[in-house]
């Protein structure tokens, strides 16, 4: 017996599926015969023996155990009582758990499918946030990396004054974004996401193409022959061939070689991008919206470059002179790249994994107390079985058991909820292009289950601590006293306190939210949104000036006779989508103005009327503006104010130092809100294209369609019309105005519209919680009550008792919850617009909403006990 | 489970194994007594789930002994037991009468 032990696992095993009676008895033999069979014929046929032994016992016990049917009184030999129980009484416990659970559908049907939402959500969304913070980002060291101040704010001139010189860093790259214009052989014109470089960039990024080589040193050389990084997916897409590197292709109307591609998975500065495209730094170019990143040297913090970044801060002073509006040399600091990429999805991903996260907690919740109460009402049950010599270990393990059981069926379903809800959420999320970067696979389901079983051991807490504080004996008296407890019950209050306090806690978070959107909502854009249709539209590069403006004015003019379409114009940057474009501002009366620039747009005759931008004084464009005929401009109310402050600007002349020389002023209309809702538009001027000596290379037309057609079909038709008719220039991105207010009004909106939703769900899994305590607290009470309205007490005092319980609870929730809310709502301060994280008329909306459903809730059971019928509930029990 | 059910196969062999050890009818000898006779590999636990049934069906009985120190479950077969065992072969009797396999070949 001593000779050789049993290999641990095996012996574990067998264990778990002996009783306690021979379980020794059975091991001692086993390892005498592995022994002797060890010695006999050697180690491997032993072991192989020994595992036949193991796995062939696997069937019979669990079909003694499930199918078996154990009275209770079997022979003294057999007995299960020593040693206690393996495997078999697990099973035994799964069985009786199911039994139990089937008796009780809408117990199972409730709990299951709260804690089934709870944890769906809380995967789906847990999956996204993993997939888009907690993966590493595709850089070498990618916290070596830093993102300058001032981006896309560089010029090339400053680049090249700059030089190599970047003490304290190992390399900076400078990019910039761009639409890039492509037209694969055999398919209408493209415009693909892109980026334009300096060479630097892989290097600082540490990222290797999969392919052919990344940029190297002189590829932004002025005269450099021009060159092209792809992504694997638009490889892919044309064709997935690897002589393709060396190769030339005509992206951005310029020959470009293909020197390399890169790794699936790769992306810089989001997965939308698909080309990253070689640019000659010129020292003599003033623009080029360039944002810089660079990686430290060895051994530096981003926190410890103050010193280098004085020495480039004073540098740049010494050559240029910056208006006080983007001065670089003050404020220059640097973001660790991280930040920078994820920092704006980051606290909406948080808020609503803490939300999915609050739901399943309140669904754990529920589900013990409904717990609570079985384990109650059972409470003469489990006396008598502790009086027949059931152990509380066992009683606890069947709880566990049950539990589980609870928590496996809803974890199952959860995964489905979860697979089924992960692309919903993930559109619902205002994740942008990063939400490429998620995808659904397998860890869904471990996730789910992880969290289902978690949740099991969290439920079974509140029943497994009641059952071992409680005492069951007193129980079983009290039992046959008629089970008048009038104590009692504190775990349940407490855990529909904690509730009441996680419901409060959402409920508040929606509310700031919602109240942020109303004043989003309250901001006149500038511009009319509802039936303008846009399409954004882009020339290649090879097609030169006066065509592009020929061919503009063209395009707007057939878009007039696409059926459905009331008016049409164009502008080179659409409001409230896009930054940039200010141009330096002379006026002609006022000679010794300081040198600023303001917003600078490009327009088509009819805008204003196609985007309902009002005229407030003069006139608009009118039909006599002609390229022939006087240069003329419209400013808008803020550069009035701000330039002419108590005059009357119609009449006076502004120059924009294009060449073109002055253009009268004819009207002023209303200021729009350029680049997001949120932001002051600050003062803005409209040129022709008809007059003006630029066409920029992309542009947006929009449409105003007539009321009874369809936005979007009109839209096609107008893309479908300018693909046929105009080869050199890319349609994208078909959308309408009322999408581009949506998303101006930046990720609030989306967010508030999610957790809006979790709040009604903690507003309705709070009132079930309150129900559920309140109704046992009746249940409890009913025989005091119904002897003392037989003796006189009115029925009003007692609903007045139970609501009055119930607000108790509610109230004592919602002083915990206003309390966590008022600091965990800061997470969402920078989603919040114009309303603190601890506004109090949200927060007080919020504990309101809940202390009014809370007291229905309570309602019903304590209507309920006024009308008890008292012959009734005195033979009831 | 009643009581007039025929014996499984398995059950019967449990049962012989049991009577051909003798006094000496615990789960490991039961095992290797049926692996030995018949050359097929058992494992414990089947042997135990059957015994088990067998028992609820009163067609065993166990016992504890205190033998040379060592504690073991011990079985035996009881009169219900046996009567079931020569059930099952009288049927088996009555079933080969009148069989010839030779005829089929069957024999070599």
């Amino acid at each position: 017996m001593h000779g050789t032990a049993l290999p641990r696992l095996a012996r574990a095993l067998l264990r778990s599926m002996l009783h306690g009676a021979e379980r020794d008895e059975v091991l001692g033999d086993m390892a005498e015969e592995y022994a002797e069979r060890r010695g006999r014929r050697g180690a491997l046929r032993a072991r192989l023996w020994l595992w036949h032994q193991v796995l062939g016992s696997v069937p019979g016990v669990i079909g003694r155990s499930w199918f078996g049917g154990r009275t209770g009184f079997e022979s003294e030999a057999n007995s299960m009582k020593r040693g206690g129980l393996g495997l078999e009484s697990w099973i035994m416990d799964a069985r009786f758990a199911l039994r139990g659970l089937r008796s009780r559908p809408q117990y199972v049907l409730l709990s299951v499918l709260t804690l089934a939402l709870g944890i769906g959500g809380t995967t789906a969304v847990f999956a996204i946030a993993r997939a888009v913070l907690l993966e590493p980002l595709p850089y070498r060291d990618s916290g070596e990396l830093v993102h300058f101040w001032n981006a896309f704010d560089w010029s090339e001139a400053e680049l090249a004054y700059l030089g190599d010189d970047w003490g304290g860093f190992d390399r900076v790259a400078a990019y910039t974004s761009e639409g890039v214009f492509m037209r694969p052989e055999g398919s209408a014109a493209q415009l693909i996401p892109g980026l334009r470089s300096t060479a630097a960039l892989f290097e600082v990024l540490g990222a290797r193409p999969a392919l052919g080589r990344g940029f190297q040193a002189g590829d932004d050389a002025v005269g450099a022959e021009p060159t092209a990084v792809l992504s694997h997916g638009l490889w892919q897409e044309l064709g997935g061939r690897r002589d393709i590197i060396g190769h030339t292709m005509q992206l951005d109307g310029t020959p470009r070689r293909v020197i390399g591609v890169m790794p699936a998975g790769f992306w810089f500065p989001d997965p939308s991008v698909r080309v990253w495209l070689s640019t000659p730094v010129r020292p003599d170019n003033g623009a080029g919206n360039y944002a810089l990143v660079g990686r430290l040297q060895p051994g530096r913090a981003a926190g410890g470059m103050a010193e280098p970044l004085r020495r480039i801060t004073s540098r740049l002073a010494e050559q240029f002179t910056y208006t006080p509006q983007f001065d670089k040399t003050k404020h220059a600091q640097l973001t660790p790249l991280g930040d920078y990429l994820l920092g704006p999805v980051r606290p909406a991903l948080l808020a609503t994994l803490a939300g999915m996260g609050v739901i399943l907690l309140m669904a754990c919740a529920n589900v013990a107390t409904l717990m609570l109460a079985q384990l109650r009402g059972r409470e003469s049950e489990l006396a008598v079985r502790v009086a027949l010599g059931a152990g509380r270990r066992r009683l606890t393990q069947q709880l566990l058991v049950e539990s589980a059981l609870l928590g496996l069926l809803a974890g199952v379903i959860g995964a489905g909820a979860a697979a089924a809800g992960f692309t919903v959420l993930l559109a619902a999320l205002p994740l942008g292009e990063m939400a490429v970067a998620a995808h659904a696979d397998w860890t869904l389901f471990l996730t789910a289950l992880v969290l289902a079983f978690a949740a099991a051991l969290l439920i079974a807490l509140a029943p497994v601590f009641s059952l071992w504080r409680g005492d069951l004996r007193e129980a079983l008296s009290r039992a046959r006293s008629g089970g008048i407890g009038a104590r009692g019950g504190r775990l349940e209050d407490l855990l529909v306190v904690g509730e009441v306090a996680l419901a409060v806690l959402l409920a508040a978070g929606a509310a700031v939210l919602i109240r942020s959107v109303e004043n989003l909502r309250a901001i006149d854009p500038g511009v009319r949104t509802r039936g303008v249709g846009v399409l954004d539209i882009a020339f290649s590069g090879d097609v030169p000036q006066e065509v592009r403006q020929q061919q503009m004015l063209e395009m707007i003019a057939s878009l007039r006779s696409v059926p459905g379409v009331a008016a049409a114009s164009a502008v080179q940057r659409l409001p409230l989508a896009t930054r940039g474009d200010n141009w330096g501002i002379q006026i002609m009366e006022q000679p010794d103005l300081e040198p600023t620039t303001t917003a600078l747009r490009v327009v088509g005759r009819d805008y204003f009327d196609v985007m309902g931008i009002r005229v407030l004084r003069g006139r608009g464009f009118e039909a006599t503006d002609q390229a022939g005929s006087e240069l003329v401009i419209v400013i808008d109310e803020e550069l009035a104010t701000k330039y002419f402050p108590g005059d009357d600007p119609v009449g006076q002349h502004i120059a924009s130092g294009t060449g073109l020389g002055w253009m009268r002023i004819v009207g002023v209309v209303r200021g729009v809100r350029h680049s997001a809702l949120a932001e002051p538009g600050g003062p803005g001027r409209y040129v022709l294209y008809d007059q003006y000596n630029y066409t920029p290379e992309s542009a947006a037309l929009v449409l105003r369609v007539q009321p009874d057609m369809s936005v979007p079909a009109v839209l096609h038709a107008a893309a479908a019309s300018i693909q046929r008719s105009m080869a050199a220039v890319a349609v994208q991105d078909a959308t309408t105005m009322d999408q581009v207010l949506a998303l101006a009004m930046g990720p609030t909106r989306r967010i508030m519209q999610l957790m809006t939703i979790l709040g009604a769900l903690a507003l309705t899994l709070g009132a079930v919680g309150v129900y559920g305590v309140v109704s046992h607290f009746v249940s409890r009470r009913r025989r005091d009550w119904v002897i003392r309205m037989a003796l006189g007490m009115r029925p009003g005092s007692v609903i007045g008792q139970v609501v009055g319980r119930g607000a108790l609870l509610v109230g004592a929730g919602c002083a915990l919850g206003l309390a966590a809310a008022a600091a965990a709502t800061r997470v969402l301060a920078s989603l919040l617009f114009e309303v603190s994280a601890a506004d109090p008329v949200a927060l007080l909306g919020a504990a309101g909403a809940l202390i009014a459903t809370g007291c229905l809730a309570a309602l019903l059971p304590a209507y309920r006990a006024s009308r008890a019928n008292a012959a009734a509930v005195l033979r009831d029990v | 489970m009643s009581d007039d059910a025929p014996l499984g196969t398995f059950e019967e062999q449990v049962l012989l194994a049991i009577l051909r050890t003798g006094a000496d009818a615990f789960g490991m000898s039961v095992r290797r007594e049926i692996e030995e006779v018949t050359g097929r590999a058992v494992a414990i636990g089947a042997v135990y789930a059957t015994l088990d049934r067998l028992e609820a069906k009163r067609l065993v009985r166990s016992f504890r002994s205190s033998g040379d120190g060592r504690s073991r479950r011990m079985f035996a077969v009881t009169r219900a037991g046996a009567r079931a065992l020569a059930a099952s072969r009288a049927m088996r009797d009555r079933l080969w009468r009148g069989i010839n396999l030779l005829e089929l070949g069957g024999e070599h």
